[in-house]
């Protein structure tokens, strides 16, 4: 499967339930997370239950086109709360790949499930429309600085 | 105790006396970041160092995301949560619930208005809104304070929307005449004293859904009459007075029920009932438990008996 894809959006938290803030850029930390987010320093709301390979999320842009033809949602890059929000990019393909974005390089580790927490946040009821489209979760192998509009590969394997 | 990943994480930067019982807190997130967004009308669950938690409506401006404002009343005669609160300091980190809106604000028709004493504290927010939405609205409020909280501000910031009714003086508050003077599908809102609710109430029932109550700590059904609660264990009967809590009946009986929020909220007072049948007033508990449980401290009783597995 040919692809290349790229960054349109980045966002962080520094703990439960505050608002993501846009970011121009994010520096990865190796097997840790993203500097300064919420589930780098243990303040995620499911930081009690820890994850490996949670260190950084992704979303796909075309999903929040999706929910809004399918079901009239407006969700906008900061509403998902994961880290990364991408174009061109079939994440749902990629759990076990190795993923290039300029010099870092992250390890698909599992989809990303929806939650009853974001329809908390969010106040909209997108638990269900957000099945099997949920973004995807993964590990940090090469820590670094990724920006918005940076391309993002698939990495052959080690 | 809730754990601090699971509430939003604030720190206390300012206590401001409003009145001579009254305090106003700014919490705000510790960095600075923006708190999560609040609409007018909404509440906080504010959890106390000792455990305790309360319920507060926001008084701050919602376009303002740097900090949430809550005004606290001190209660000589309440639980204690007042109390603890008033004795906290600058600087001191709270853990508080995302914002709940229970008393929405309609959009378009027009608002009236009717607050007494801390119960202005949902409608600061609403003013400020709908002055910048240019809805049409009025603000009746009494208060038994010379220095009711917020009085002098809002009637300078809305000088053509806010009558304020001080207690020395000869102006009334006449829920009826404000009431017949609504403007044609006006929505009504109403936070205040129990007398007070019982009168709009009782003059409103034509308006259907066009009237907003808030109670304080949102506990006691005013319509409420009173009712024996059996205990199936002990085989005890508790009578529930009108205007008290199933709680707070039985813990004047000595028996310990444990509670924490006090509003059907954090379900801490769950009990299984056998027979009767309450009316929930909770807004926490699934329908699929609604059939065997009721929260004492906000539940009533649509019979003249019940019965709890206690």
């Amino acid at each position: 499967m040919a692809w290349t894809g790229s960054i349109v959006a980045l966002h962080t938290a520094p703990r439960s339930f505050l608002p993501m803030k846009s970011m121009d850029s994010l520096d990865l930390i190796e097997g840790v997370g993203v500097k300064g987010d919420r589930y780098a320093s243990e303040n995620g709301f499911y930081s009690d239950r820890p994850e490996e390979g949670r260190q950084i999320t992704l979303f796909e842009l075309e999903t929040l086109t999706a929910l809004k033809r399918d079901y009239g949602i407006e969700l906008a890059a900061d509403d998902h709360r994961r880290n990364v929000t991408t174009i061109n990019v079939p994440l749902n393909h990629l759990v076990g790949e190795r993923i290039q974005i300029g010099d870092c390089l992250l390890e698909a580790t599992r989809l990303s499930t929806p939650c009853r927490h974001i329809e908390q946040i969010t106040g909209q009821e997108i638990f269900e429309p957000l099945l099997h489209r949920s973004g995807l979760h993964a590990r940090i192998l090469r820590g670094g600085t990724i920006r918005v509009d940076d391309t993002i590969t698939l990495a052959r394997k080690a | 105790m809730a754990k601090s990943i699971h509430r939003v994480s604030v720190t206390l930067t300012d206590v401001t006396p409003l009145a001579s019982d009254i305090k106003l807190f700014r919490l705000a997130d510790p960095d600075g970041w923006d708190l999560p967004a609040f609409d007018p009308g909404a509440h906080i669950d504010l959890h106390l160092p000792s455990g305790t938690t309360r319920q507060y409506s926001l008084c701050g401006d919602a376009a303002d995301r740097s900090c949430y404002e809550i005004a606290v009343k001190h209660e000589d005669a309440g639980r204690g949560g007042s109390k603890e609160a008033h004795g906290l300091k600058p600087g001191a980190e709270l853990l508080v619930s995302l914002p709940r809106n229970l008393l929405p604000l309609v959009s378009t028709q027009p608002v009236v208005i009717i607050a007494g004493g801390i119960g202005i504290t949902p409608f600061v927010p609403m003013l400020a809104q709908m002055s910048r939405t240019n809805q049409s609205y009025a603000l009746h409020y009494a208060s038994r304070h010379d220095d009711a909280p917020f009085a002098q501000a809002l009637k300078s910031t809305h000088p053509d929307n806010v009558v304020i009714y001080p207690n020395d003086t000869e102006q009334r508050l006449d829920i009826a005449l404000i009431i017949a003077e609504l403007p044609e599908n006006a929505h009504l809102y109403c936070c205040g004293p129990n007398r007070m609710i019982d009168d709009v109430i009782a003059q409103t029932q034509h308006m259907k859904d066009r009237v907003h109550i808030e109670y304080f700590g949102g506990t006691i059904d005013p319509a409420q009459k009173s009712y024996d609660v059996h205990l199936a264990r002990s085989g005890r009967t508790i009578g529930v007075q009108k205007g008290q809590t199933m709680l707070e009946a039985l813990r004047a009986a000595d028996i310990e029920v444990p509670a924490s929020c006090e509003g059907g909220i954090c379900m801490d007072c769950k009990t299984r009932f056998t027979a009767g049948e309450p009316e929930h007033r909770d807004i926490m508990m699934p329908k699929s438990e609604r059939g065997q449980f009721l929260t004492p401290c906000v539940s009533g009783c649509l019979g003249k008996e019940i019965t709890l597995d206690l």
